[in-house]
């Protein structure tokens, strides 16, 4: 346990831990191969306060912070991050509203995300170029009824179980980046229809399909922030996305390091366990090292995060050390287990294919090195 | 002070705890006492070398109804040992007498001895991952589990046999027993058994223990899991820390892990032998001779290997 | 409204104990503590009971100075109040100091409509202060419960004792000693744990509870416990032929005798 916790976090990562060997260590292979959406454990995570868990109490949330959400992510992806990336994206959505929703747009709809009641999705990214860079596929225009959306979004996460979309759209294709817009789309709204599902290499049960919106029709009270704010919008909540996600990589990192030290200490090569070889020792230090040092870090941006100051330097830090370690540790891990490792009975090679998705999906691999940058060199 | 007494509900283990109750009327010279509940094994007791067999009559037998009384005549005995039979019962009986004679009490003990004038016992702590010397003050109680002595083979003695009427504790009222599954297998007598744990995947192919049970001439045996949750056996061939202990010949484990809380209940047997498809499952550390594979696999063949 | 206390051991998790290899000695340096196992299942019959038929529960624990890391922990799981005895010696006390300290601080506090206890604990596993409890207080006691039910102040309760199970009914004040299969305790939401913070926690110092020297002198004295030396053949055969494992596992048990 880490020192910097308060008793509260660490109880709050314990309840998730205990939470995840009750709920998600039984369904972690099935929802590996089944892809299947877990209902009944995101059931499970509202009756225990983790979808509302930063979320202010006036509005029903635990308002336990952003340093207990990454332990609480931390604990859930040790046993199954699929199911971490179904809180994550909802937790998102949930923040946007919560950091840039008016009064009434807060009153209307963080209740029930706090509560599970709805289910919170955010779709940002798209077939084509990063959003805001252009051309923009998904269009947002301005008539009488209302703001009209036409479209598509890409790979979004929770598509099709989610009640929400926080959804970002371009507002004039001429301005781009600066004339990009967010809005929050109840699933059910005339005109938007869910793709079919990908089949994405890790992170299995946490659905991922395109929004297809034909000619979807807003009032302007859905628009969330202003109408210029989008770009902000995305920032801030993929870096705020970029700490979870973290968490989410050194959760898989920490179960594929005790699971390679445990397998050493009894697998005999040679007429001894190979843990007693240095090369393994090395494998598993350095494997161990690296998911530390990235906990101190993410825990670090998560605080102060949670204190309201400026984050974005430090997540960027954590996400561009896990872009060169994270799955570097399932590489060493994999190794260390060797030809039984790489078995699809043994676990390495789920949390490999899930530490892909936390590594790469949602993380460009040049934007941590830019925000990190611009700072210096300011 | 004066006076080693034994008392178990259970006939059998009564007879096993006269053997380290001889030995510690040798060592402090004190005579032997047997309580009993039984009244028809007051003369095995007498012949198997109590010097005293008390039979204790009361409107009411259990061991726990009877604490109260059975503590007030300890301390009037003033008894310097009390060694109870490490049932369930005998476990509430003896913590009771054990606070009723501001007594230390070793629960479980495996081994008991004389050392600088107290009682020195060792037993198991933390699940069985560590063995703890324990020196009792006198008077001290301590539990002993079943089957960890054998009943003394000598059977010539000729104590003497009382009756004492005691006065039952009647706050709790018994309002039914119920035999546990009437199924009556000791399992822990067994000279060869096998275990099976959550390796099964449905409760009929339990058959493939069977017989591999049948062409060993081994008992089933099985984890907690098994008999608590899934009920697949009956909860008395369940062996663990909360279950029972065994020692026999041959302990052949299929289809389970070998977790530190059920091979405390089995790893005095003489020879262990693993069969799992895990080849990193604990239960092979455990082991003397293990097959790394799918139990369906092996299973037939071992049976069909030992029918030949 | 019935009043109701569950006692709780803090224990070190026997998963993080570790044995020295060179000379089997216990290294627990980097062990965490935990509320023991089988309390946990008691301190949930004690919540369950009272969350559906109202009435309190207290929560009571003697330990070392660390039984205060287990204060906002036990809270979060049911109880609506805390005492806490820390107390340096602790590491030292058998069951008779054990008992005499909870006794004592039971009357103080007392008296209880029920007193609930684990079957056990998951570190020393004693399974001796349900009885001595009821032995120090003149309670009835009610060990090995796997089904309880409360009405009035009567208790009905299932007894399982290996060989047979046994109903029972008795009338409180009573100790009862619960078995873990008694209930599943809960996963505490986030609400309960940010919840504990607020509920009423005391310290009682052991020097306050008015037990002589004699009463905290432990009777049982245990040394250095060391570990378990496993040792066995570990011969294990791993072909991807499983009659050659077979046919080998085969001779070895001729060999000893077994076939």
């Amino acid at each position: 346990m880490s020192i910097h916790l308060t008793e509260e976090q660490a109880l709050i990562g314990q309840s998730a831990r205990e939470f995840a060997k009750e709920y998600l260590d039984p369904i972690a292979v099935e929802l590996d191969h089944s892809s299947q959406y877990p209902t009944a454990v995101v059931k499970a995570l509202a009756d225990h306060d983790f979808l509302g868990l930063f979320l202010p109490s006036e509005f029903g949330g635990a308002e336990a912070g952003f340093v207990s959400l990454v332990e609480v992510i931390e604990n859930l992806s040790r046993s199954s991050a699929a199911v971490a990336s179904i809180l994550i994206n909802h937790s998102i959505a949930a923040y946007a509203i919560q950091r840039w929703g008016k009064a009434d747009q807060k009153k209307a709809y963080l209740p029930a995300l706090a509560a599970g009641k709805t289910l919170g999705a955010f779709a940002v990214f798209e077939h084509g170029p990063t959003p805001g860079v252009g051309p923009d596929a998904l269009q947002a225009t301005q008539q009488p009824e209302g703001w009209v959306l036409k479209g598509t979004k890409a790979f979004v996460r929770n598509a099709g179980v989610a009640d929400l979309y926080v959804v970002l759209a371009c507002t004039d294709p001429a301005a781009g980046g600066k004339a990009m817009a967010a809005f929050i789309i109840d699933a059910k709204a005339s005109g938007l229809t869910v793709g079919a599902p990908f089949d994405t290499m890790g992170l299995k049960g946490c659905p991922v399909a395109d929004l297809v919106f034909d000619n979807v029709i807003v009032p302007a009270t859905a628009m969330l922030g202003g109408l210029t704010e989008g770009q902000a919008i995305i920032t801030e909540t993929l870096a705020v996305a970029s700490i979870a996600e973290a968490a989410q990589t050194v959760g898989i990192g920490q179960a594929a390091v005790e699971h390679a030290a445990a397998y050493a200490k009894t697998r005999v090569q040679f007429g001894r366990p190979v843990s007693t070889l240095q090369a393994i020792q090395t494998l598993l230090a350095e494997t161990a090292t690296d998911c530390h040092l990235a906990r101190l870090g993410l825990h670090e941006a998560a605080l102060l995060l949670e204190q309201g100051k400026p984050f974005q330097v430090e997540a960027a830090m954590v996400q561009q050390f896990l872009a060169r370690f994270g799955a570097k540790m399932l590489v060493d891990t994999v190794q260390v287990e060797g030809g039984f490792g790489y078995s699809e009975f043994m676990p390495l090679p789920r949390l490999f294919r899930d530490i892909a998705g936390t590594t790469l999906l949602e993380a460009p691999a040049d934007y941590p090195d830019q925000t990190i940058a611009t700072a210096l060199l300011a | 002070m004066a006076g080693i007494f034994i008392f178990s509900e259970d006939p059998a283990l009564a007879q096993q705890l006269l053997t380290p109750g001889l030995e510690l009327k040798q060592a402090l010279a004190q005579s032997l006492v047997a309580l009993t509940v039984n009244p028809e094994e007051a003369a095995n007791l007498a012949a198997l070398g109590a010097d005293r067999v008390l039979v204790l009559k009361s409107d009411q037998a259990t061991p726990e109804a009877l604490a109260p009384a059975i503590a007030e005549l300890l301390a009037k005995e003033a008894a310097s040992v009390v060694l109870v039979g490490g049932t369930l019962r005998g476990k509430h009986l003896a913590a009771y007498v054990a606070a009723s004679l501001k007594a230390g009490l070793t629960t479980d003990a495996k081994t008991l001895g004389i050392a600088e004038g107290r009682l020195a016992t060792s037993r198991i702590l933390y699940a069985g991952l560590a063995i703890c010397d324990e020196v009792v003050e006198l008077p001290a109680v301590a539990t002993v589990p079943p089957r960890t002595f054998l009943a003394p083979a000598w059977a010539g003695g000729a104590g003497v046999v009382e009756t004492v009427d005691l006065k039952a504790d009647a706050r709790v009222t018994v309002l039914s027993v119920t035999p546990v599954d009437g199924e009556g297998v000791d399992i822990t007598a067994a000279i060869k058994l096998v275990a099976v744990g959550r390796g099964f995947a449905k409760q009929e192919d339990l058959g493939l223990a069977r017989e591999l049970g049948t062409a060993l001439k081994a008992e089933l045996a099985c984890t907690r899991g098994v008999a608590e949750d899934e009920h697949w056996l009956p909860i008395e061939r369940y062996i663990g820390i909360s279950g029972k202990t065994v020692k026999p010949e041959l302990y052949l484990a299929v289809g389970l892990s070998g977790q530190v809380q059920h091979m405390v209940g089995c790893r005095e047997s003489k020879v262990i032998v693993a069969v799992n498809n895990d080849e990193r499952a604990p239960i092979f550390e455990a082991a003397d001779y293990g097959i790394v594979g799918d139990l369906y696999t092996v299973l037939p063949l071992l049976t069909a290997a030992l029918k030949n | 409204m019935p009043k109701l206390l569950v006692c709780y051991k803090w224990v070190l998790d026997e998963q993080d104990i570790k044995v020295r290899p060179d000379d089997l000695s216990l290294d627990s340096s980097r062990a965490k503590g935990k509320i023991s196992d089988f309390d946990r299942n008691a301190i949930e019959a004690a919540s369950l009971l009272v969350e559906a038929q109202g009435g309190t529960v207290d929560a009571l624990s003697y330990g070392t100075p660390a039984v205060k890391l287990s204060v906002k922990d036990v809270l979060s799981r049911g109880p609506n109040a805390l005492k806490w005895i820390g107390d340096p010696e602790a590491d030292k006390a058998d069951a008779f100091v054990i008992a005499n300290v909870l006794a004592a601080a039971i009357r103080r506090d007392g008296p209880y409509d029920l007193i609930l206890c684990g079957e056990g604990s998951s570190d020393m596993f004693y399974q001796q202060t349900p009885a001595r409890l009821a032995a120090l207080l003149g309670l009835p006691c009610v060990t090995f419960v796997s089904k309880l039910s409360l009405e009035g102040d009567v208790l009905t309760a299932t007894r399982k004792l290996g060989d047979s199970t046994e109903e029972v009914r008795v009338t409180g004040p009573a100790v009862v000693s619960v078995l873990s299969e008694i209930h599943k305790p809960r996963i505490p939401s986030l609400k309960q744990v940010l919840g504990a913070a607020k509920k009423p926690n005391e310290e009682i110092a052991v020097g306050s509870l008015g037990l002589s020297a004699e009463d905290l002198k432990p009777r049982a004295v245990r040394k250095s416990p060391r570990g378990f030396l496993m040792n066995r053949k570990n011969v294990i055969f791993k072909e991807s032929d499983a009659a050659a494992n077979v046919a080998k596992l085969v001779s070895s048990l001729a060999a000893e005798g077994l076939r």
